[in-house]
């Protein structure tokens, strides 16, 4: 038995892999917007006429693996809504992660990376990618308030003087 | 004998009657003929022999004639010559005369005019004369002047180009002196530079090998290949992340 909108809270959603980013978040409320208007004027077209063969909208994958993992119904009005006002708390209070990679970033690894945030440190994270050549390899990461570089240039800036000095040795020895 | 009985004729009648016997009308007629003919004959003969006469007296007229008029002409020709021959020379006999007149007189004007011109160039030599005489004494005088001036220059220029001298050789040795520290503090700024440079090459040369390896490896890993590297890094700070979060 599905969960009550009511009873469960923006806090206590769990999101899919396929939801990497914030934009996708966005999306998901207005896919659902979108379907409360439509199931709405489907229940008014129900009550005053009587149109055969009405078939309720098809959803997307995200919102569906969404639905599915927090166990919601979103069959009545009143649960659409409040289930839109819960999410739309939780896009404005998820943790952002700012990742920068040195080359485009792919939604496998994103989802791989964003489920190893979402189990190791905050359930409800999202990130937004950059792209930013100059870093080789690795990825640039911006916490709320902290900068880490786990780039490889980053790592040959950090080994420049240990790379001088070898370079003396061989002068030296040559 | 009846011929004798007959009256006696005489010869001359008998030479009539038998003329008149013998010369009949058929005779006559016959001899009109042939004098007739032969009288032709004669005025044809007559008739050639006028003719021969006239061409020949024609042609001798002719050129008898030819021969008077030519001696006519040779001899008025002459005349006519002879005349136009003293006709001419007095002409030119007193036209000779007008032209020697008039030359003597030109000759006359000429020399007139060339002892004038003579005597002018003479008072001009001799004003030139004058002249020059005056001229070169100047010209002396001042030259003298100029020598005497243009030695006093060379003098000083001597004097000046001694001190010039001079002061060149201090230069020079000023120069050296100047080379010879120039040299000295080229050689050791050289050497700093070298030191300086070298430095910069070892700093400058890990820079290369970091921009060498940043090309290099740039696009050899996609994002799949990075990830476990990525999530090993992000695990090794996972606390912190994690920190950072809940603040």
């Amino acid at each position: 038995m599905s969960k009550q909108p009511s009873a469960k809270t923006h806090a206590e959603f769990g999101l899919p892999p396929s939801i990497v980013t914030k934009v996708d978040v966005s999306r998901m409320i207005n896919e659902l917007e979108s379907v409360d208007n439509q199931l709405t004027a489907m229940a008014v077209r129900a009550r005053t006429t009587r149109p055969p063969n009405q078939t309720p909208p098809i959803l997307s994958d995200q919102l569906t693996d969404f639905l599915k993992q927090n166990k919601l119904d979103i069959d009545t009005g009143r649960e659409r809504r409040l289930l839109i006002q819960q999410l739309r708390l939780l896009k404005d209070k998820m943790p952002v992660i700012h990742m920068t990679f040195a080359v485009t970033a792919d939604r496998e690894s994103l989802s791989q990376l964003v489920h190893w945030l979402r189990t190791s440190v905050h359930a409800q994270a999202v990130i937004s990618v950059g792209l930013q050549p100059a870093l080789v390899a690795g990825v640039y990461m911006r916490t709320p308030n902290h900068v880490h570089d786990f780039s490889l240039r980053a790592a040959l800036a950090r080994s420049h003087e240990a790379l001088v000095k070898e370079l003396e040795v061989s002068r030296a020895e040559g | 004998m009846g011929l004798f009985s007959k009256t006696q004729k005489s010869p001359i009648d008998e030479a009539a009657d038998r003329a008149e016997q013998a010369f009949d009308e058929s005779y006559r007629e016959e001899l009109r003929n042939y004098g007739r003919v032969y009288f032709e004959k004669i005025i044809n003969e007559n008739a050639k022999l006028f003719k021969e006469d006239l061409d020949a007296a024609t042609t001798q007229i002719n050129i008898d004639l030819k021969d008077h008029v030519i001696k006519k002409l040779d001899t008025t020709i002459s005349k006519i010559t002879i005349e136009l021959k003293d006709h001419v020379t007095k002409q030119l006999d007193s036209e000779f005369a007008e032209y020697s007149a008039a030359m003597k007189e030109a000759q006359e004007t000429l020399m007139t005019s060339q002892r004038r011109n003579a005597r002018a160039l003479e008072d001009q030599h001799d004003q030139l004369t004058v002249t020059l005489r005056k001229s070169v004494a100047n010209q002396s005088v001042m030259l003298e002047s100029v020598f005497q001036e243009n030695m006093t220059r060379m003098e000083a220029m001597k004097k000046a180009q001694k001190e010039a001298l001079r002061t060149v050789n201090e230069s020079a040795r000023a120069l050296e002196e100047q080379h010879r520290l120039l040299a000295e503090t080229l050689q050791a700024t050289v050497a700093k530079q070298e030191t300086i440079l070298i430095d910069a090459f070892q700093k400058n040369m890990a820079h290369i090998v970091e921009h060498y390896l940043l090309g290099a490896l740039g696009d050899q890993y996609d994002l799949k290949a990075q990830l476990p590297s990525i999530i090993k890094q992000m695990e090794d700070n996972k606390q912190a992340i994690a920190d950072d979060m809940k603040l």
